[in-house]
């Protein structure tokens, strides 16, 4: 049975949210320099460890990544990748999180950063499916000859799970699963939490 | 790890979390087939162009929608999938599926829903076009960064709203 308790837990949320986003977008901003850096070398990492020779690159510039190979003609085939397009549901989920009532108090640390992690291991494995997709359907003869029909497939599969589905529907399941309690609370189906 | 993941799916929070990941998933799935989306998903799109259009008209702009592309004297936007409103809608619809709540009133949160993510969707749409007039400089993180966030934020409240004052308007009474 749903409690009044939830009603002022979710006016005091809807009240805390466009703060919880600016501050959001503050922390995003900050962090997106560093942030792009180890996101590239991840992906670059993850795309060369089965590779003989290793030649997949993921070149951060600026607030994009350049994805190509090392072993191709520097103006063959490299692509401009937008990287704010992969990292921008960190903006949601922080500011999601941040909204709720006291989401660092107990093991809200712990779970924050845990869900953070997973958020960004999903960012690399979009990068990645980018930099093999690019590499599979766009390189001409070079594709054709590295990939079968079925890899091309698989990577253009990832590649869209990744790039739409995982973008936009991680922040609220990561944020359910990490706020089980908080959430369900506060639409009523929980007991409110403690402050 | 394996243990964990059992024991908070056997919760009612972890229930819905998994419902709603596999309901989701599914949605996503049929969408990127090609007849679903030559058939469903591009006229869609176009739908969504033509009601962009149509507002903005009402502020003198003279638009024309060809397939999914919205032109006007001053400025022109492709209209994507990730960009339609679809991606917000399933977001919804799924944790609408997903929750504990009778089927009638899932039905009306959907309809209601779509309606809402619809006039939203449009708002978007019109605001990232005169972005392009005036401030084209700011369009992509304005498209991306700015939009995409609030869309799935707008989602989220959108289902929270819908979860306490109409899923459990019943079992409130």
């Amino acid at each position: 049975m749903p409690s009044r308790a939830p009603a002022a837990e979710m006016r005091t949320f809807l009240r805390r949210l466009p703060l919880a986003l600016a501050g959001a977008v503050v922390l995003w901003a900050l962090a997106r320099p560093i942030y792009t850096r180890a996101l590239c070398a991840t992906a670059q990492f993850l795309a060369r460890v089965a590779e003989v020779p290793p030649a997949s690159a993921v070149v951060p510039q600026g607030s994009d990544a350049l994805l190509g190979r090392t072993d191709m003609r520097a103006d063959s085939g490299w692509l401009k990748f937008p990287l704010t397009q992969i990292h921008f549901n960190f903006v949601p989920f922080l500011a999601l999180a941040l909204a709720l009532p006291h989401p660092l108090a107990g093991r809200g640390w712990r779970r924050l950063l845990a869900a953070l992690a997973i958020l960004a291991a999903a960012h690399s494995l979009a990068l990645l499916f980018q930099l093999k997709f690019l590499e599979a359907f766009s390189m001409g003869p070079w594709s054709q000859a590295n990939y079968s029909d079925l890899a091309r497939n698989v990577y253009g599969s990832l590649r869209y799970f990744f790039d739409i589905p995982v973008t936009f529907a991680l922040p609220l399941l990561l944020w359910i699963g990490t706020y089980p309690q908080q959430v369900f609370a506060l639409v009523g189906l929980g007991s409110p939490v403690r402050r | 790890m394996v243990t964990a993941l059992k024991a908070f799916l056997a919760t009612p929070a972890g229930r819905f979390v998994g419902i709603y990941a596999l309901v989701l998933s599914l949605s996503f799935l049929v969408l990127a087939l090609r007849p679903v989306n030559d058939q469903i998903v591009n006229p869609y799109t176009t739908l969504v162009a033509h009601e962009a259009r149509l507002v903005l008209n009402l502020f003198g702009e003279r638009a024309t929608v060809s397939k999914q592309v919205l032109s006007s004297p001053r400025f022109s936007v492709a209209i994507f999938n990730g960009c339609n409103g679809l991606e917000a809608i399933l977001i919804f619809v799924s944790g609408v599926v997903a929750f504990p709540a009778p089927w009638r009133r899932k039905v009306a949160g959907i309809v209601l829903g779509f309606l809402a993510i619809q006039v939203f969707n449009v708002v978007r749409v019109v605001s990232l076009f005169y972005v392009g007039i005036f401030r084209p400089q700011w369009f992509s993180v304005s498209h991306i960064f700015v939009w995409q966030s609030l869309v799935i934020v707008f989602s989220v409240v959108l289902w929270l709203g819908w979860v306490r004052t109409y899923a459990l308007a019943g079992a409130r009474r």
